[in-house]
């Protein structure tokens, strides 16, 4: 700790800059990773939550994946004598329409046999009304809300709120108001209560539920009567607990969270480098001191344990800092998080609070500390075996050793024959994937100061023929000090290796989905009965479609029915679609299967069509018998074609409508697909739609062309959070630049000074800064271009086998590559307008002494 | 069985026997009529004395244990038209539905639930159902003077105890008419409701009380129920205390 | 050719240092002088002020006809590149440069044309004797030709001074007296105005004159 005091303490106050650095590196990458998962998990939190506080006092929930199910279902749970109490849930978010308000969640329930499960508190008073209880059953507009809503909204009983509902535009009536706290908070107290049977018709739901919520017999236990229940039920139902509705969530989402953790790997990995950088330089420079402390006595063991604790001390500084912004990043991000997962999964869920979870905390703390140190191990061991003697002698200890450079290329041949062995690997698809992936960014860690020499000698040329001097001079330096500049290279190589990689993946992405759009996503007008096209909490009536069908201008109506059901232990999109007349208008790309056959067949019932993406995720193949469990048992059909589907983020299973009503006694409808008539217009198709159905139904009549633009918005929006971490990757390799340039300053503060002392102007000298920085850019940029196009060529395996199932073919983002090289010399230059400025305005007579 | 509509049905009768069981057939004999109609009003009182008032009207078929009720809300104007139909079964629970026009939906209210309050009266959904006095086991407990009446005080346990919400009451029955004066019902010794009739008037030669009091004990409200143009024997059809008879009129 | 009027330098530090006290000199052109002192006596400050490294605290020092005490840094620079060639006791030649490099780099400063920096660095180093090791890093060389080649950059644009921090400072004594050959040679051919900083009182005395420093004040001018 003295020598802490004694040696660290003056060192970081003397160069305060490069510390800040330092610890900035750290920070970003916790932040990142702090950020990222906090938000993530708020979201998830927030779901469970929300699901919690409404599932009460019920110990089991029976559901059909969405689809819900027939009414007599609850009788026969109500029968069993392993049962308490069951009672029936609808569950629907709605806008309120109120300003600020956003989605208002409505539980449909039984309110006489509800109390025994939850506990619905009411505000003073009401409860003794004798009108309440019968009147809010008695009339169908009858609402409860919240009081924080109530308050919040100036309502109160009485008050009158109203929205669209499948039988036209309605208004409801506050009819009670809770008390906050329990049930009453449930997204974040964005809810109301309403009459089971009133919400069936005013979502759609014909006479079925969504769910049912129990509580068991004190007596039985839980796995007692969720096999009671099993029994009576079949397979086609899920009897769980509440809790494990979280966990489906988190299914649906995994995406997201796979990609933020492997982002925020990647980020931390890139600030590993800069403390590396850090330490390197550190203990370059502090070589005499070392020496001195050597000599006087202190043990290898001492030196090493010194630069440890230093580096500890910084990752800690770091990590603290990073999990604070970290949390405040994740308060900003969580609600955009939470509307995306909306829009996209069309799953009710609203983030409560944005809590930092102590196991994120120590998570961040801990991968902070440890990476920090594990950057600081190589210098730290490089430190202890400073030779006393020889340390006060200034030499060319910046350079590698000969056979530090052998042992790297053969650490790099290692690794590459490694990433060559996974290439030709059969099955494990993901090791495979994964191990060659590292295996590869090692090898190009491990090459990078090879690659930096071979790329600045051949740069030399050409920056000494831009200018003779400052270019030899920045060329040289480059060379010279390979431990100076090599870190910050594969800082910013990988940084750019990533940006090529993510682009790469979105640019593919969006030309699959582009494509998808193009060959299936046809119809003039869709009809849906939410504004946004992936809810699914309201559904037509089946007549609508009739009443479509007999409009004149409308060629052609295809109805869809879209829902989640449990497919292999995990929720799995359902899209049931009258398949003759979809084969006679659209023409998906065909993975598997012969076309005109596998769309007979499916019309016919006789088979299922697989999402491409779905297929893979699942190992479904062509040919294979799938179960799909319904309310009507597990349906059992082939898969009689596999093609490019994006109806849902995993892919979809398609089947015919005629399937779905038979085995889920449920002919709804969230969607109609709607192709006019020639001659008719969009715009005039929609205003003749609205103008028959608009006033007793609750319709949104949306344009291919808004739907398309909805499908680009929350694309965009998916892949503008990883903009975000590519952008603070970038920000990472630049500090990295920023600090290896500051060292380089320091380190050739005489070289300047001569280079002023023989006639060197100030401009010139700036120039030759400037150009070291640029070269270090160039070369990074140029190594980190190559090694993303092997890293795309990963993301796009890894994407495929591992994460979304989605096939996207390999194409090098030649945009983004040729616009990063610009880019990234004139980040250089801006960064190095700093280092140059201090090297132009030091005192050169200092300078010329320095020793 | 001896809940509040039981009592409706009493009937002024010689004493046959002095035991607990003949005491209480004697009650359900002496109340016996093939079919009742009344017009009710039913008062509840909240603990900070607010009254809300609902108007009712009555339809009972059968006796005893068979019989079925059909109860059809006229008054306010929000309820007007919901109707509930109590099938009673000798043995078991009864079946019961409601039926809401405005939604133009009946719904079940499930065994589960019988236990809840009826509507924010005092009532239990379970108060509504009447059984045969030989569902009952009885015992005396003595004499007590109720509303100046001497009357046996009686305890009743269901031979099922499943069935109940209860486990026992107490129930005082005058001497001198066979009619119930006061019930008060338990759960495990808790008090949970007590029930007094008052306003007894002969009708039809059934001596009948015009008002009662309901009271679930702890939450400091009422309900007074009185009734009006009450007639027994009224020509009733099986048919109209049916679901569909229940989904027509509305 | 150098002419000091008053001139006074101060170190703002915890403790204020007077380098030079008003030392007022002249050295005319074509002279070989030297200059001595214990350490710190001022003679190093001296030398940065003439070399225009640094200014003065007060007084005027002229060059060349050029008053240093106005001129921006940049011009500053100028006249160190045009009128004055240093030449260092630790050579500070651009490790990262070769010989030839090196010895050309203020020809480049000043931007003359690939062709004649060429002709000229190559001219130099033969005059230096280093025509055989133009392609060397300066780490490849010994002591005395590192510093014949900080001797070839400081005289690369012929300047009419040249000014020496202890020249042999870092070099044994036989490639010291090897290096002042050299000097003095150059003096000969060149007939530059040549200032040498030294303790070497050897090297002080075969110079026509010999200026002492002490504490900042000339005590003593000989010419021999």
């Amino acid at each position: 700790m003295m020598l802490l005091r004694l040696l660290t303490w003056p060192y970081v106050r003397k160069h305060k800059l490069r510390t800040i650095l330092t610890i900035a590196g750290i920070a970003l990458g916790v932040i990142v990773f702090v950020g990222m998962r906090t938000a993530n998990d708020s979201v998830l939190y927030g779901f469970q939550q929300t699901v919690d506080r409404l599932a009460g006092k019920a110990q089991l929930q029976i559901s059909s994946g969405e689809t819900g199910f027939p009414e007599e279902v609850l009788e026969r749970v109500q029968a069993l004598p392993e049962v308490d109490v069951a009672v029936p849930v609808i569950e629907a978010t709605v806008k309120t329409g109120l300003p600020g308000q956003g989605n208002i969640l409505i539980l449909g329930v039984d309110m006489t046999g509800d109390r025994s499960l939850r506990q619905y508190e009411f505000e003073e008073g009401d409860e003794s009304f004798i009108d309440d209880p019968l009147v809010f059953l008695a009339q169908p507009d009858s609402l409860m809300v919240t009081s924080e809503f109530a308050a919040h909204n100036h309502l109160a009983t009485g008050g009158k709120i109203s929205f669209d509902t499948m039988i036209g535009p309605r208004q409801f009536t506050i009819r009670g108001i809770m008390k906050s706290g329990g049930l009453a908070s449930a997204f974040g107290g964005n809810l109301a209560i309403m009459d089971i049977y009133a919400a069936q018709k005013v979502f759609g739901r014909g006479r079925g539920f969504d769910r049912i919520d129990l509580k068991l017999k004190p007596d039985v236990s839980l796995a007692k009567g969720q096999s009671a229940l099993e029994a009576l039920l079949g397979s086609g139902y899920q009897i769980e607990p509440p809790s494990s509705r979280g966990k489906q969530f988190e299914s649906i989402s995994r995406i997201f969270s796979i990609g933020a953790s492997l982002n925020s790997a990647f980020a931390l990995l890139i600030g590993l480098f800069i403390i590396y950088n850090t330490f390197a330089i550190a203990v370059t420079q502090r070589r005499s001191e070392i020496g001195i402390l050597r000599s006087l006595g202190a043990s290898r063991r001492q030196v090493r344990g010194l630069f440890l604790l230093e580096s500890a001390i910084l990752g800690l500084t770091g990590s603290i800092l990073g999990i604070v912004f970290g949390l405040l990043m994740a308060r900003g991000m969580a609600n955009y998080v939470s509307s995306l997962f909306g829009e996209i999964y069309g799953v009710a869920q609203r983030v409560e609070t944005v809590a930092a979870d102590p196991k994120i905390i120590a998570l961040a703390l801990g991968i902070g500390v440890a990476t920090s140190m594990l950057a600081a191990w190589l210098p730290a061991r490089d430190a202890s075996q400073v030779d006393p003697a020889k340390a006060l002698h200034k030499g060319a200890y910046e350079s590698f050793t000969a056979e530090e450079g052998r042992l790297r290329l053969i650490g790099a041949a290692c690794f590459l024959a490694a990433a060559a062995v996974c290439l030709f690997l059969r099955g494990a698809e993901g090791l495979r994937l994964y191990a060659g992936y590292l295996s590869v960014v090692l090898a190009a860690i491990l090459l990078a100061p090879a690659m930096v020499r071979c790329l600045v000698a051949a740069l030399r040329p050409l920056l000494r023929s831009l200018l003779p001097v400052e270019g030899a001079l920045a060329a040289g330096s480059l060379i010279q000090s390979p431990r100076r500049t090599s870190a910050t290279v594969v800082a910013v190589m990988l940084s750019i290796s990533l940006v090529v990689g993510l682009g790469g993946v979105s640019n593919s992405s969006y030309q699959s989905l582009m494509g998808w759009m193009n060959n299936v996503l046809n119809p003039d007008l869709f009809v849906a009965a939410s504004e946004q096209i992936s809810d699914r909490g309201f559904r037509f009536p089946a007549s609508i479609g009739d009443e479509l069908r007999r409009m004149d201008f409308i060629d052609e109506v295809q109805m869809v029915r879209t829902a989640r059901v449990r497919f292999r232990g995990a929720p799995v999109m359902i899209v049931a679609v009258t398949i003759d007349s979809l084969a006679r208008r659209v023409h998906p790309q065909v993975v598997a299967g012969d076309p005109s056959r596998m769309y007979r067949e499916a019309a016919a019932g006789r088979g299922v069509l697989f999402a491409d993406s779905l297929a893979r995720l699942k190992g479904v193949e062509l040919g294979d018998t799938v179960e799909i469990p319904s309310p009507a048992g597990v349906l059992k059909l082939p898969v009689v074609g596999i093609t490019i589907d994006y109806s849902d983020q995993q892919g979809a299973i398609l089947m015919d409508r005629s399937v779905f009503v038979r085995n889920w006694k449920d002919d709804t409808v969230n969607l109609f697909r709607v192709y006019l008539t020639k001659g008719t217009t969009a715009g005039e198709g929609k205003r003749r739609i609205l103008a028959q159905l608009g006033a007793r139904n609750r319709l949104f009549v949306l344009t291919n062309d808004q739907v398309r633009r909805f499908i680009l918005r929350v694309t965009d929006q998916w892949f503008s959070l990883t903009y975000m971490q590519i952008f603070v990757a970038v920000l990472v390799a630049v500090l990295g630049i920023v600090n290896s340039l500051t060292v380089s300053i320091t380190d050739r503060r005489r070289e300047l000074a001569v280079l002023q002392a023989v006639g060197g102007l100030r401009r010139q000298v700036r120039q030759a800064v400037w150009m070291e920085a640029m070269a270090i850019a160039l070369v990074s940029v140029l190594l980190g271009l190559a090694l993303g196009a092997v890293i795309l060529f990963y993301y796009i395996g890894i994407i495929r086998e591992e994460i979304a199932g989605v096939r996207l073919e390999y194409e090098y983002p030649v945009r983004i590559a040729l616009a990063l090289i610009p880019a990234m010399i004139a980040v250089a230059f801006l960064s190095a307008l700093g280092p140059a400025e201090s090297a132009v305005r030091s005192s050169l007579v200092e300078a010329l002494e320095y020793e | 069985m001896n809940r509040f509509l039981a009592a409706f049905s009493l009937t002024a009768a010689l004493v046959r026997a002095q035991d607990a069981r003949h005491i209480m057939q004697e009650v359900q004999d002496r109340a016996r009529a093939n079919s009742q109609r009344y017009e009710g009003t039913l008062k509840v009182i909240d603990s900070k004395n607010k009254i809300s008032e609902k108007r009712w009207t009555y339809d009972r078929i059968g006796s005893a244990g068979g019989s079925k009720v059909v109860i059809r809300f006229s008054a306010p104007a929000e309820v007007k038209g919901v109707a509930l139909l109590v099938v009673n079964h000798p043995e078991r629970s009864s079946d019961q539905w409601m039926w809401t026009p405005a939604l133009q939906r009946d719904r079940r209210i499930a065994f589960q639930d019988r236990s809840t309050r009826f509507f924010g009266t005092d009532f239990s959904f379970e108060d509504l159902e009447e059984r045969d006095a030989s569902q009952y086991d009885y015992k005396i407990l003595g004499e007590e003077t109720v509303n100046g009446a001497l009357c046996w005080k009686l305890e009743s346990r269901p031979k099922k105890s499943k069935s109940s919400q209860y486990t026992h009451a107490h129930i005082w029955v005058g001497k001198a008419r066979y009619v119930f004066e006061k019930i008060e019902s338990f759960h495990d010794g808790k008090l949970i409701r007590r029930l007094i009739y008052s306003d007894y008037q002969k009708i039809q030669n059934i001596w009948t009380p015009l008002t009662m009091e309901i009271e679930e004990v702890g939450r400091k409200s009422k309900t007074i129920l009185n009734t009006e143009k009450l007639q027994y024997n009224v020509p009733l059809k099986d048919g109209q205390f049916t679901l569909q008879a229940l989904r027509r009129e509305s | 050719m150098i002419d000091l009027q008053d001139v006074s330098k101060q170190f703002d530090g915890k403790r204020k240092v007077t380098a030079l006290d008003q030392v007022s000199l002249s050295i005319a052109k074509g002279e070989m002088v030297s200059l001595v002192g214990a350490s710190g006596s001022g003679k190093s400050t001296m030398l940065n002020l003439i070399g225009g490294l640094d200014k003065p605290s007060s007084g005027e020092i002229i060059v060349d006809g050029q008053r240093l005490s106005r001129v921006s840094d940049d011009q500053l620079t100028r006249v160190r590149r045009d009128k004055i060639g240093f030449i260092f006791q630790f050579f500070n030649l651009l490790p990262t440069l070769s010989c030839l490099e090196n010895a050309a780099l203020p020809l480049h400063l000043r931007g003359w044309n690939r062709r004649r920096i060429d002709e000229r660095a190559r001219e130099l180093l033969d005059l230096v004797q280093l025509g055989h090791r133009l392609d060397h890093l300066p780490e490849e060389l010994s002591g005395g030709e590192r510093q014949r080649v900080a001797i070839a950059r400081a005289l690369s644009v012929y300047p009419p001074i040249l000014l020496a921090d202890e020249p042999t400072g870092n070099l044994d004594s036989h490639t010291g007296a090897e290096i002042l050959h050299l000097i003095r040679n150059l003096h000969q051919r060149l007939g530059a105005t040549i200032l040498i900083v030294t303790h070497d009182m050897g090297v002080a005395e075969s110079c026509p004159r010999t200026i002492r420093l002490k504490d900042g004040k000339v005590v003593e001018d000989i010419r021999r």
